[in-house]
């Protein structure tokens, strides 16, 4: 645009300077239509700049709203510091407060189903709500789980998407859902944040060890692993049995190992294995495992 | 004459031309500060916000400011419901979050998010970095260097468990643990209550209803204190778990009288009361057994 407009100037100047001369060589050449057209080019420009210093009024008074928008946000945040300075009598100041106010609920309420919050919503026919439950591992967010929930007469699961092998209704019963419905949300989340870390575990044991880890057995619910494994030295294959018997945890609750050399479970090393397996996630301890050479 | 003319609209065209380029330079380093402004500050324009802004900014056409904040109000108020029932959901109240983007572009997002508020009695702040990958339909979201600031009297039982959950990013499983140790310790500030206003003369609350410690001593006899100590326990993995301790303060004379079971053993005894009875009710009864001395 600049370029343009710079280009603009001096084509002009070169144009009229080409009249000009044009016109002392002929002076008859119609005046008037020359003037017509620097006329009807002056008027051009005139309406430009009047677009332009309206957009820069604009941009201005945006910026002016941000600015004083970001420091009502502020003040919002941190209430014990000193009072903003906004003039208060400008006319606009109760609509930028509210909208200070706006954005800081956005946030909150963004930040509430960041932390993994229920995100409760009251369900279209206000009989009841929906609430959803966050899953994640290590840092990365996995699935949501939905559940619908009646409120009346009784409290009662409508619809929901959680797999069928989580005991939803005994996990109901065993919480007291009727009396204590943050006490069940909660045991329910917790069941479902433990599967969700299996499941991711052993997603990444397939990932990261496809070639000298064979996974032989492992169920739906993840509370089930077998692998194969072998001794780089000896060249010997062990079986590694882990189970879950809590399924409220991603750690197991028994290692148990099986191997031709009958000796081996017992060696001191193996014994290391067997309690790194019980107290790190099992793709972390199988890394130790093999950094350790205790595994091809 | 029309030389004059010409020479006055030279002068003019040139004039105008340098004010457009000025103004356009104007314009676009207002563009870049504005488009600074919205990706250092997450005020996301939306909806009646938008409304709300563009009559700030002057465009003041759409029925006036009464429909403006009007419709700003309800917005508000719709939120602040929402925030609410949030915040009673899941238990915890959120004071502030503040975001700030530090990358942004077509398929990812960059944010460093910082978010304090209380749990219970319980002050905490987590900053994370927040960041979310497109690719396709799906998109991931992944949280990096979770740092959790928390009230230095609430450390003590939750250093273990925050080095973990940091190391880990897990920031689900802080907020479920945090929630949980909260109930529990609401649990025993309850308890302690009840039995102080029973029986006020045996039971005392030296460290304050919130406090760890309960000490029960007949009126009577000042030497002999019965002391209850009830911590509430993390584990590395987040388990919470409540741990209760009965130590005895008796002068070494009394012991040496009165070689009683009831008396040295007073600790093993009131643990496998715990076993059976539950913490209210072996506290009860250990209250008025030393109440009762009284009467006889």
């Amino acid at each position: 645009m600049q370029g343009a407009s710079t280009k603009g100037v001096l084509s002009q100047l070169g144009l009229l300077e080409v009249q000009a001369r044009s016109r002392r060589a002929q002076p008859q050449q119609q005046p008037q239509q020359q003037q017509q057209q620097q006329q009807s080019h002056v008027k051009e420009l005139k309406v430009k700049v009047e677009q332009l210093i309206l957009q820069r009024d604009q941009l201005r008074a945006e910026i002016q709203a941000h600015q004083n928008l970001q420091k009502l946000r502020m003040s919002l945040d941190k209430p014990c510091e000193e009072d903003e300075e906004m003039d208060d009598d400008s006319e606009d100041s109760q609509i930028l407060r509210l909208m200070a106010r706006q954005t800081q609920l956005r946030d909150l309420l963004h930040a509430h189903h960041l932390v993994g919050g229920y995100d409760i919503v009251k369900t279209s026919q206000g009989k009841g709500v929906c609430v959803s439950l966050a899953t994640a591992y290590e840092g990365t967010y996995l699935e949501t789980y939905k559940l619908e929930i009646d409120l009346k007469p009784t409290l009662r699961i409508s619809r929901h998407n959680i797999p069928p092998f989580i005991p939803l209704n005994s996990i109901a019963e065993q919480s007291h859902m009727q009396t204590d419905i943050k006490a069940f949300l909660n045991t329910l989340s917790q069941h479902l944040n433990a599967f969700s870390s299996r499941k991711q575990q052993f997603k990444l044991v397939k990932e990261l060890f496809h070639k000298s880890v064979e996974v032989l057995e492992s169920n739906v619910l993840c509370s089930k692993l077998v692998l194969m494994v072998t001794v780089p030295r000896e060249n010997t294959s062990v079986l590694c049995k882990l189970d879950y018997m809590d399924h409220t945890r991603c750690l197991p609750t028994r290692v148990s190992f099986e191997c031709e050399d009958e000796e081996l479970p017992d060696s001191p090393q193996w014994k290391k294995n067997c309690s790194l397996l019980m107290e790190t996630p099992v793709h972390k301890a199988l890394l130790t495992m093999k950094e350790m050479e205790n595994i091809a | 004459m029309e030389e004059k003319m010409s020479g006055e609209n030279i002068e003019e065209v040139i004039m105008m031309e340098a004010q457009i380029t000025s103004l356009q330079a104007e314009v676009k380093v207002l563009q870049l500060q504005q488009q600074d402004n919205h990706k250092n500050m997450t005020i996301h324009f939306r909806d009646k916000c938008k409304d709300a802004l563009s009559y700030i900014c002057g465009k003041r056409q759409k029925g006036g400011k009464e429909e403006v904040l009007s419709k700003l109000k309800e917005e508000v108020e719709e939120l602040e419901e929402d925030l609410q029932r949030q915040s009673q959901m899941n238990g915890i109240s959120l004071n502030s979050c503040t975001i700030k983007t530090l990358q942004s572009s077509d398929n990812q997002l960059v944010q460093e998010l910082s978010v304090s508020g209380h749990c219970s009695e319980l002050v905490f702040q987590v900053e994370f970095q927040l960041s979310e990958v497109k690719e396709g339909q799906r998109s991931e979201r992944t949280i990096s260097s979770l740092n959790v600031v928390m009230d230095a009297n609430d450390l003590q039982n939750f250093s273990s468990f925050l080095s973990e959950v940091e190391e880990r990013k897990d920031l689900l499983l802080f907020f479920r643990t945090l929630r949980a140790y909260s109930d529990r310790c609401d649990d025993r500030c309850r308890t302690f209550q009840h039995f102080q206003d029973k029986y006020p003369s045996v039971v005392s609350l030296p460290g304050g209803s919130r406090s760890e410690v309960m000490t029960l001593n007949h009126p009577e006899l000042p030497g002999c204190v019965l002391v209850v100590n009830w911590s509430v326990e993390v584990s590395r993995e987040g388990g919470v778990a409540p741990k209760i301790d009965l130590l005895t303060k008796i002068p070494e004379t009394a012991l040496q009288m009165f070689p009683s079971q009831a008396v040295g053993g007073a600790a093993e005894s009131f643990q496998s009361l715990l076993r059976i009875l539950g913490p209210e009710a072996t506290m009860e009864s250990m209250i008025r057994a030393i109440s009762l001395s009284q009467d006889t």
